[in-house]
């Protein structure tokens, strides 16, 4: 196995096991999103607006803030504990770090949306038994391309006096493509459409991922070199 | 389909307003940033 | 412009003033040329017969837009440029243009939609331009922000540089999405709002408009790199 995968790897288990044992990030992003679930539930008319209708919108929201709640603990809590520096000062490339960053900060969002699928499904009352699979890798191909960006923003904001804002602030409009294309195609997975009306947006998915996963890995340099 | 444009004229003058206070606003803080950082000796 | 060490920094204040100058004057002229313009387009530009006197908010509306748009590319390009090269003179840059930039997004942010309420009836629209300008408004406000948040000058850069260029890149996948939505979601269109031919005096006033507002955009990001000089001469004379 190539050295920086085997350090990649190293640093991600670091990252899982620190959470593992204190567990405030994925606590914290699970309670969010279930709020989240609750509060659009009880916010809408349900004569005028069906469950299917405003379920997409739902569970990407959740996804998204629980994912931008879990990203930003994972750095938060390195500089609390000062990981951060030594972990520069190891001669460990750069790839290497982001890659480990990023598989982290990939388990701890997955995690998050693996707690609040079901409970998305709970209440809003979705039939998820054909669209199921279709959900799972719309989850993944959208994810990825935000928690890349949110990785190496997170690099920088934990750097800033104001990490907590900093983040969303810098984020967000790095997530408006990928969750629009996860909402059209969501809510034309759980209507049952052909794949062909999907098709667009899952390519511009994929081509989110490709140019800001490679992007967020090159650029990544810059932002912990010395 | 009347031949006479839409009475609108009052929008108008409000963007040309907000535009123009926007532009000069901006060019006033410039000029004086400019001279508080350029002020001393 | 290489600052070497033991030359004394009021060489460089004194070369800001001049930049600072130059601006002012760039500016002056560019707003001159833009009162110009508001009399062109009040006094000697045909009346648009189905959108009324509304139209004309176009004259300040579209220019402002392309201010925009050059602003915005212009701080990618200086990022990576700046991760490439290193001079801080591309950084000064950036963040002139960066600034400069709010200035002319909030002006289409503001005559978007005094221009839409009584063309399109709604204060709002997610229509590509106003979309993408907000887009842009909001990644301009992300990258001054973390400007403002990061103290060492080096490492401003840097995360500058690396936020203007993928931000720079998000821009066309912001108005594919756009795109794609809205073909599939046919807005209903009440008035086209602007013609696919346009008359020449249109034009005429339009062009010139454009490049006028493209002078003050000079003038405003010449002003504001003079500042960045002389803030960075005052640190430099402070520490040295």
């Amino acid at each position: 196995m190539p050295e920086w995968i085997r350090l990649a790897l190293v640093i991600a288990a670091k990252d899982v096991r620190a959470e593992l044992r204190s567990k405030t990030a994925l606590l914290s992003a699970t309670v969010f999103a279930s709020l989240v679930l609750v509060i659009f539930n009880f916010a809408r008319d349900p004569t005028a607006l069906s469950a299917t209708d405003l379920a997409p919108s739902a569970l990407w929201v959740t996804f998204a803030f629980a994912a931008m709640v879990a990203m930003n603990r994972s750095f938060t809590v390195e500089r609390e504990h000062g990981a951060l520096d030594g972990l520069l000062l190891a001669p460990v490339p750069s790839s290497a770090l982001f890659a480990g960053k990023l598989l982290a900060n990939l388990a701890f969002v997955a995690a998050v949306e693996a707690v609040a699928l079901p409970l998305f499904v709970l209440f809003f009352n979705v039939d998820l038994s054909r669209a199921l699979p279709g959900i799972i890798g719309t989850a993944a191909l959208a994810t990825i391309g935000f928690v890349a960006v949110g990785t190496i923003f997170g690099a920088m904001a934990v750097r800033t006096r104001f990490a907590e804002l900093m983040l969303p602030v810098l984020l967000l409009p790095f997530m408006v493509p990928p969750l629009i294309g996860a909402v059209q195609v969501t809510s034309r997975l759980l209507a049952a459409r052909p794949l062909s009306e999907m098709m667009g947006w899952l390519r511009l998915l994929a081509v989110y991922d490709v140019v800001f996963v490679t992007l967020a890995a090159l650029a990544f340099a810059f932002v912990v070199e010395e | 389909m009347s031949a006479e444009p839409p009475a609108n004229g009052g929008y108008m003058v409000a963007a040309y307003v907000v535009a123009g206070a926007i532009l000069l606003g901006y060019f006033l803080s410039l000029a004086r940033r400019a001279k508080q950082v350029l002020r001393k000796q | 412009m290489t600052i070497l060490a033991g030359t004394a920094p009021i060489v460089t204040l004194d070369r800001a003033r001049v930049v600072v100058r130059r601006g002012v004057i760039i500016s002056g002229v560019a707003l001159l040329g833009i009162a110009v313009v508001v009399v062109l387009a009040l006094g000697f530009t045909p009346v648009e017969a189905r959108q009324g006197l509304a139209q004309k908010i176009f004259y300040l509306h579209v220019p402002s837009a392309w201010c925009t748009l050059l602003a915005f590319s212009l701080v990618g390009i200086a990022g990576g440029l700046y991760l490439w090269l290193e001079d801080p003179r591309l950084d000064r840059f950036a963040a002139a243009s960066a600034e400069v930039g709010v200035a002319f997004a909030t002006v289409m942010l503001t005559t978007g939609p005094i221009w839409a309420k009584p063309i399109w009836g709604t204060w709002w629209t997610w229509d590509a331009r106003l979309t993408l300008t907000l887009f842009l408004f909001f990644l301009f406000v992300g990258y001054l922000a973390l400007r403002a948040a990061v103290h060492d000058r080096h490492e401003r850069a840097r995360f500058s540089a690396v936020v203007g260029i993928m931000g720079l890149l998000l821009v066309p996948f912001v108005h594919l999405s756009v795109y794609l939505f809205r073909t599939l979601h046919p807005q209903p269109i009440v008035l086209k709002p602007s013609e696919p031919s346009l008359p020449w005096e249109m034009l005429r006033t339009l062009l010139i408009s454009t490049a006028m507002f493209t002078l003050l955009y000079i003038g405003y990001v010449t002003i504001r790199y003079g500042i960045a000089l002389a803030a960075d001469a005052r640190e430099e004379s402070d520490v040295g």
